[in-house]
């Protein structure tokens, strides 16, 4: 196989070709078609490095969207976009009276960091709202939009529950989280789960996934942290009106819309069938009306 | 190891503004935002290109409609209104310009029919636009054949063949734009989609024969248009009124705050539905034989309000799409359907 020139930097590299299935090693889990894949966060220990988003940019050749501060705690990246398929969002929590108490319980509970990406939902909106099928379904379960089809109609943009996908105007295409589906394909772990230095972000098989993090949730109500509660699987906040699971799902402290996401999203193509029976019912009814005035033979 | 570490706060408490996770109120919702970032993203349509095709796709497809239904009369008074309409419902395939226009990669427009896609208004719509593009310009083919060429007069049995297909698929292209608009995760779109869909249907057939009267020469067909947009208004205002009710019952109603808010109250409801609706029964009470100025204002008001409605609720649910308090609102558990 043809290797990366730089690997000739390192001539000493115990490593003279690609790992196969080197996720086995990484994450534990040998990535085979047919299976569902997806993330589960774990926002406890975030610890905010953001070396998730940078490896994403690495990996995927993407540019910054933003070099000044916001102004928002560490949040200086403000958004997933386009160019930005991880997105680590800081909340410094207030006191009862809005102000930051200088008296906190350990471990940093006065921070919330949460590394926000594509939801990878089961059923997914962008996909059924796609018109020219750049956006589907792969293999692994997760959701990709093809940019040798995407004609930049943007249908998906408002389509998407939790505000992800984006339109580059420089391309005039559509661009969101792979899931790393280069990657998946060769074995790898994706670039932000690989990445994170406390398994904030896990990648694995969802079932896998799903057990691992209701043993998380557990163990923190054990260690009093009774907030604890998973978004985006099924049945709970997250997973609502139709989109099934989120193949990437979240162990959460506070309410959603502290970390920017909604409690009960909905499936938008539910509102199809009502709206295009009522829209037709109402033109046929005026449609009637004609034709008792205008359909006359004298 | 201590239970609770005291840290040091070099600042003074009263001088330290709470930088926090905001609180925001917006009408029954008290809750917290994200640095009141939005939470969705707005669609990256071109509000004057979308909301012009959906009113010139409207206004084709009623056209076509109420034509097809003068043609079946096949009295003599009622040929001029039909060819009219078949030449007016080419505005269908020529707006379909505007749409390849607002994509962002126009050159592979034709992506759109690779497949068809039931999840998708847009995929319905680019197959409801196709049919009636081919059926509409076969009518004002054969229209045009028969008015035009000696010995093609049997032609005008042709388009009245072709006729029906483009009135049915003339209906769907009136109202598919509802959901096209409602079939998303835009609050404001999505917070009514049965009443938006009656407004557009609605809003359609009024355009079109408002459009129709304005050219027609006899006055007794003139007044039964006008009676027909008359209903159509009426429909268009009681579903305004519904989708009011539910935009407060669903508590997305502060999404009509702004500029474009008070577009959709006054420009679209004041001028485009209840004024055509008084000086058209004014029309006919003043000229009952033959509609007049008073006709061809309101109709024009008509049409101008049909424009007006598709922009402002464009541009209005873009911006409820952008402020949190209203998206977040609306993802509460007790909307859910």
């Amino acid at each position: 196989m043809d290797m990366h020139p730089r690997i000739h930097d390192e001539p000493r590299s115990e490593f003279d070709r690609v790992i196969p299935n080197e996720s086995e090693l990484t994450a534990g889990v040998r990535i085979e078609p047919g299976k569902s894949y997806g993330f589960f966060t774990d926002t406890t220990v975030c610890i905010g490095c953001k070396a998730c988003e940078v490896a994403c940019k690495e990996w995927n050749n993407l540019p910054a969207d933003n070099l000044g501060l916001t102004g928002q705690s560490y949040d200086n990246t403000g958004s997933l976009s386009a160019n930005t398929w991880r997105h680590v969002a800081f909340v410094e929590k207030a006191g009862p009276d809005g102000v930051r108490g200088n008296t906190q319980p350990s471990f940093q509970s006065g921070w919330l960091m949460m590394s926000d990406v594509c939801k990878h939902c089961h059923n997914a909106p962008c996909l059924e709202a796609c018109p020219t099928g750049a956006l589907f379904k792969t293999e692994f379960g997760t959701v990709v939009v093809q940019q040798d089809i995407c004609n930049g109609c943007g249908y998906c943009v408002p389509a998407c529950p939790f505000g992800v996908v984006d339109i580059n105007t420089l391309d005039g295409k559509a661009h969101k989280c792979t899931l790393c589906y280069d990657r998946l394909k060769g074995g790898l772990e994706p670039a932000c789960a690989k990445s994170c230095p406390t398994d904030s972000i896990q990648f694995g098989e969802l079932n896998d996934l799903h057990a691992r993090a209701d043993r998380r949730v557990e163990q923190l109500h054990g260690l009093g942290v009774d907030s604890a509660y998973l978004y985006g699987v099924p049945g709970g906040p997250g997973a609502t009106g139709g989109l099934g699971h989120l193949n990437a799902f979240f162990l959460l402290t506070e309410r959603p819309e502290v970390y920017n996401l909604p409690v009960a999203p909905t499936n938008p193509s539910s509102r199809i069938v009502p709206s295009l029976l009522s829209g037709l019912a109402a033109v046929a009814g005026l449609a009637l009306l004609a034709v008792g005035l205008l359909a006359n033979r004298e | 190891m201590p239970d609770r570490v005291t840290l040091h706060d070099p600042y003074d408490k009263a001088a330290t503004p709470a930088v926090t996770h905001d609180t925001l109120s917006v009408g029954d919702w008290q809750g917290p935002t994200y640095y009141r970032r939005p939470q969705l993203k707005a669609a990256p349509f071109g509000n004057w290109v979308v909301g012009g095709y959906i009113f010139c796709a409207g206004l084709a497809g009623a056209s076509a409609l109420i034509s097809t239904i003068a043609g079946f009369g096949r009295s003599p008074q009622e040929a001029g209104l039909t060819r009219r309409g078949r030449y007016l419902a080419l505005l269908g395939p020529l707006s379909a310009a505007l749409l390849i226009y607002d994509l962002h990669t126009p050159k592979r427009f034709y992506n759109m029919l690779r497949i068809a896609k039931r999840t998708s208004p847009m995929s319905i719509g680019t197959w409801i636009l196709m049919s009636f593009s081919s059926f509409a310009c076969l009518s004002a083919a054969a229209q045009f054949l028969s008015d035009h060429v000696p010995g093609l007069r049997w032609m005008r049995r042709a388009a009245r063949v072709t006729d029906v297909p483009a009135a049915v698929a003339g209906a769907g292209l009136s109202t598919y734009t509802a959901s096209l608009l409602s079939a998303t995760s835009t609050p404001l779109w999505a917070a009514a989609p049965r009443s938006l869909a009656v407004r557009f249907g609605a809003s359609s057939v009024a355009a079109g024969a408002a459009s129709l009267s304005m050219g027609e020469p006899s006055g007794a067909t003139r007044s039964k248009l006008d009676a027909v947009t008359v209903a159509a208004l009426a429909a268009e205002l009681a579903a305004t009124l519904a989708s009011h009710e539910s935009y407060r019952r669903k508590g997305v109603a502060e999404a009509l705050d702004g500029g474009w808010g008070q577009v959709e109250k006054l420009g679209v409801t004041a001028l485009g539905t209840v004024l055509p609706l008084g000086l058209q029964i004014a029309s006919s009470v003043v000229a009952r034989r033959k509609p007049g100025i008073l006709s061809d204002v309101a109709s024009v008001a008509v049409l101008a309000g049909s424009l007006l409605l598709r922009v402002s609720i464009l541009a209005a649910g873009d911006s409820s799409a952008e402020r949190p308090g209203i998206s977040f609102r609306f993802s509460q558990p007790d909307n859910l359907p």
